[in-house]
């Protein structure tokens, strides 16, 4: 009972989240929500499928959606910074 | 027994502060990690708000820092108690390293919140409470108002330097 008032918490962010990175115009400002909406899905994975492989699934799928959303953001502010 | 919904309003907080503390001793705020980040905190300064707390918001989208290793280690507890936390924990450390992250934020968030989640179970609270409190946690930072988060992290920012 309690992990089902869980779920619908992190299905009710996910969807919210979800909302917002539709109606944000603005492409960087649009992943910080979308950063939500991963969180969202990784506690929904685990919530849906409490197994300890499923710690690998939700660190997999958690880390390639922040990859992609580094990947996005670096492209948009125009590639490889170089430090000195 | 506390309520369910009570529960995970406390884990929310208690996970709040376990994330944006380690940030912001790990000096998250201090610069953007990768070009990504830099981008998304200007962006958030000219919408309004402090490039400092941009800047700790930009290297949450880019890399998997404490509020990351929050929940995966909520995750980890949740299915296997202390070692499923800490097998998160070498999975953050792996992850960190795929993104271009030098840093250990995201390594000691996922080990702090283990003991932390794993003490909270042995008081009366379950481990999916955590997993919901750190989405709540993350939905007040990056999900609300850009504004208005990032300057509340830049205060905190200011605070610690």
């Amino acid at each position: 009972m309690a992990v089902l008032i869980a779920l619908a918490v992190v299905a009710a962010i996910a969807g919210y989240a979800a909302a917002r990175v539709l109606l944000e115009r603005n492409t960087m400002c649009r992943l910080p929500f979308l950063n939500v909406v991963s969180f969202a899905v990784t506690g929904a994975l685990m919530l849906l499928l409490p197994h300890p492989l499923t710690i690998v699934a939700c660190a997999a799928y958690f880390v390639g959606s922040t990859l992609e959303s580094n990947a996005i953001a670096s492209t948009w502010a125009g590639g490889i910074r170089k430090h000195e | 027994m506390l309520a369910e919904g009570l529960r995970i309003l406390i884990a929310a907080c208690v996970c709040w502060l376990n994330f944006v503390t380690i940030d912001v001793f790990f000096g998250l705020p201090k610069e953007g990690g990768v070009s990504g980040a830099t981008a998304i905190a200007q962006e958030i300064e000219r919408k309004g708000g402090a490039i400092h707390g941009g800047y700790m918001m930009g290297n949450i989208v880019s890399s998997p820092d404490a509020s990351a290793g929050t929940l995966l280690a909520s995750c980890g507890v949740y299915a296997a108690g202390i070692p499923g936390g800490l097998f998160a924990a070498v999975l953050v450390y792996i992850g960190n390293r795929i993104c271009y992250d030098p840093g250990y934020a995201g390594t000691t968030g996922t080990i702090t919140a283990t003991f932390i989640v794993y003490a909270f179970t042995q008081a009366g609270f379950l481990a999916s409470d955590f997993i919901a409190g750190m989405i709540i946690a993350i939905l007040t930072i990056q999900g609300i108002s850009h504004v208005h988060a990032s300057r509340l992290l830049a205060t905190l920012w200011r605070w610690r330097s």
